[in-house]
């Protein structure tokens, strides 16, 4: 087959889309579902801008080819809080002014999503290993760990 | 662009097949490779194979007389929490755990890795000095090639057109072995600007058995049974880990690179061996 439809639920939704073979899920969600908050940064995998949770864990949505993801349950940022209402870490992210640019705060928040879910209490160690795949140009880090912490030690807003 | 094929085939042989309808394909497995050089352009394939529904590609089994097989599709994620990967085998799930970064691992699998041979790529040494082998399925049947024999040159293997990578097997070591991985990287997630790899074991302070493999220090791992020679039988001693890096160190054949010049990842091999097997010891004592 050359390209093919592709049934993903995106943020709860079931989404039916034409994919070529090659379209990466990052533009599938960017260009096709309007969803603009992960970001194309290297398109290699290693700035962690695109990271977006694929059936719950971290991935990078430019190296996962949109046609090999069928019935995949993909959450972005978009899908993160509820309605209009930020999550509790999207809260404590503003709370500790973690975000500068914002480039890399969607990919921040799903991966430390996904880190908290996986380890609610998690050390500062494990965030900083849990968050090292997602560079930030911007604020240095603490910031961001700071949030982080926040929610894992139930200190969050 | 929109020219490219895409197949899913549910058994091995289904997907030999296509490989060997299409040498110009490739197999698409977590994609934390292929995906990237397709985006950076450098490789065009004609058709993708996805592996992700072939059963017998995935999973982690250790058989009654200590062999385990991690099969190609296994994520890195995987590989670095299973515990069936225990003493000795215990160097490739430390590999594992230091690849790139959590969402990385989180796609990356175990047969991709091996089928690009990136020299600075974590899981070759560790493979090497885990004596693990390659099973490979091609259209002439199955082959097993040691890990050593396996990586070839800069991105080569013995791979040949029509094969596909199917699992990785360790044999069974010795059952007080320990194994390590020790990466010196520029930044954590980084490829290796050298690693080394190693499986000891020791016996009332002796060294009985020793495994040493350096890695991102030339076109493969680098394994040397002189410098291996130089430990065993001995207590692990300054001078013979001199000796025994620095034969590695003679041995490699790195380049200048992003990461680091060659006379430095030269210079900083026997440091890293010691360290290594310094670290390994501890669990000794």
């Amino acid at each position: 087959m050359i390209g093919a439809t592709v049934t993903l639920t995106v943020n709860g939704r079931d989404r039916i889309i034409a994919v070529p073979v090659d379209e990466t899920l990052l533009v599938t969600l960017r260009e096709r579902l309007g969803l603009t908050g992960a970001k194309l940064g290297c398109n290699q995998g290693v700035c962690g801008a695109c990271t977006v949770l694929v059936d719950g864990r971290p991935v990078r949505g430019c190296l996962a080819l949109s046609i090999n993801c069928e019935g995949a349950a993909i959450t972005t940022i978009e899908g993160l809080g509820e309605g209009r209402s930020l999550s509790l870490l999207q809260q404590a992210f503003v709370a500790a002014g973690a975000v500068q640019c914002g480039f890399c705060t969607s990919g921040m928040l799903l991966a430390a999503t996904a880190l908290l879910a996986e380890k609610p209490a998690a050390s500062v160690e494990e965030i900083r290993a849990g968050l090292a795949g997602n560079i930030c140009r911007c604020t240095g880090y603490r910031k961001i760990i700071d949030a982080v912490l926040a929610v894992a030690t139930g200190r969050g807003p | 662009m929109t020219g490219i094929a895409f197949h899913l085939p549910d058994t091995i042989e289904e997907a030999v097949g296509l490989l060997v309808a299409d040498p110009e394909s490739r197999c698409l497995a977590g994609g934390a490779t292929l995906v990237a050089m397709m985006n950076a352009g450098l490789m065009q394939p004609s058709g993708l194979i996805s592996l992700r529904r072939v059963a017998a590609l995935h999973g982690i089994e250790r058989s009654a007389d200590g062999w385990v097989r991690i099969g190609a599709m296994t994520r890195h994620c995987q590989t670095a929490a299973s515990g069936l990967l225990e003493g000795g085998h215990r160097v490739v799930r430390h590999a594992a755990s230091v690849i790139a970064s959590p969402p990385v691992r989180n796609m990356g699998t175990i047969g991709g890795a091996v089928a690009f041979a990136d020299p600075a790529a974590d899981y070759l040494p560790a493979l090497v000095a885990a004596d693990a082998e390659i099973e490979i399925v091609g259209s002439n049947g199955p082959r097993r090639l040691v890990a050593e024999a396996f990586f070839l040159d800069w991105y080569q293997t013995a791979l040949e057109p029509g094969e596909l990578i199917v699992a990785v097997h360790l044999p069974p070591g010795p059952p007080r072995a320990v194994g390590r991985y020790n990466k010196l990287s520029r930044v954590e997630g980084d490829y290796a600007t050298a690693s080394v790899a190693v499986v000891l074991e020791m016996e009332r302070g002796i060294c009985s058995r020793i495994a040493l493999a350096v890695g991102a220090c030339g076109p493969k791992p680098i394994r040397l049974s002189e410098s291996e020679r130089a430990l065993v039988g001995g207590r692990l001693d300054e001078d013979a880990l001199a000796i025994a890096g620095g034969l590695l160190a003679d041995a490699a054949d790195p380049v200048d690179d992003v990461r680091a010049s060659a006379d430095y990842r030269r210079l900083v091999i026997p440091r890293l061996v010691r360290r290594a097997v310094r670290s390994a010891a501890t669990e000794f004592r």
